[in-house]
């Protein structure tokens, strides 16, 4: 895919990670409850990605590290999500809600 | 403009649209689609990369995994009507606004200033060499993410274990 069009330059692919990178710490702060914070870091994890695979096609094109460091971050995302919803369920069973505010025992 | 330019550009507005709509929307499931469709605009942008198989990879893991694992999640919190909206105060949401475009901005200056060595030799990976490099160069962290699914799984296990012992 050579020639001049708009998806040949490496900055169009670089601010849609920042702006992914934006929308998750937005989400990360102003949202109430855990799930929706966990799918603010699922956002960022994207940018990420999409960051690692922009420079392995535009700055290293010869090999195949970005792509490979991408499968491994769609893996650590995995885990860390069954992690964090498997903690979420057992906030929900011992207070019976799962509002970040809310969660001050240790603030005491 | 020709045509991939402006399919290109569809694809921008909706990862951009679906991350807009995870952050903003009041309710949880509302967000969870959002995400659904920001991942599908990802997946479209690996495409554009010449990484289909990423972009594949992007569908089953994502869409296809972690986004069922929230759906259930939300099931599970229970009945979405009776909780109060996400957002709290205006304030609240106008320094976290503050937080998000100061760093927006503190990177977009960075990549700006930064005069990146863009290679105009042709992209040529296919499949076979990411398939190469995991099994050759990077079998060690390759068995490490392996081993912390695993660690995970069992962990998430053993949460819910405890606390139903624990009742």
């Amino acid at each position: 895919m050579t020639g001049m069009g708009l998806y040949n330059s490496l900055n169009i692919y670089l601010f849609i990670g920042l702006a992914l990178l934006a929308c998750g710490i937005l989400g990360v702060v102003y949202r109430r409850t855990l799930v929706s914070m966990l799918i603010s870091i699922e956002l960022i994890m994207n940018g990420a990605g999409l960051n690692l695979v922009a420079f392995n096609r535009f700055v290293a094109p010869e090999n195949a590290y970005g792509m490979a460091f991408t499968l491994f971050i769609m893996g650590i995302a995995a885990a860390e999500a069954a992690i964090a919803l498997a903690i979420i369920i057992l906030i929900l069973r011992r207070y019976g809600h799962v509002e970040g505010v809310k969660l001050k025992e240790m603030k005491d | 403009m020709i045509f991939a330019d402006i399919i290109f550009v569809i694809i921008i507005l909706i990862t951009l649209g679906g991350a807009l709509m995870t952050v903003l929307s009041g309710s949880i499931i509302y967000a969870l689609m959002g995400l659904v469709t920001t991942m599908f605009g990802v997946a479209g942008l690996y495409i554009y990369l010449n990484a289909p198989f990423l972009a594949m990879m992007q569908i089953l893991i994502y869409v296809g995994a972690i986004t069922v694992l929230i759906a259930f999640a939300i099931m599970l919190i229970g009945p979405l009507y009776k909780k109060p909206k996400e957002w709290s105060y205006p304030l609240k949401f106008i320094l976290a606004a503050v937080v998000a475009l100061f760093s927006f901005f503190v990177f977009a200056k960075v990549i700006l200033k930064t005069q990146w060595i863009v290679l105009s030799t042709p992209f040529a990976i296919s499949t076979k060499d990411i398939g190469r490099l995991l099994f050759d160069r990077l079998t060690f962290p390759f068995e490490l993410i392996s081993l912390l699914i695993v660690v995970a799984i069992i962990g998430a296990v053993m949460l819910s274990l405890y606390s139903r012992g624990e009742k």
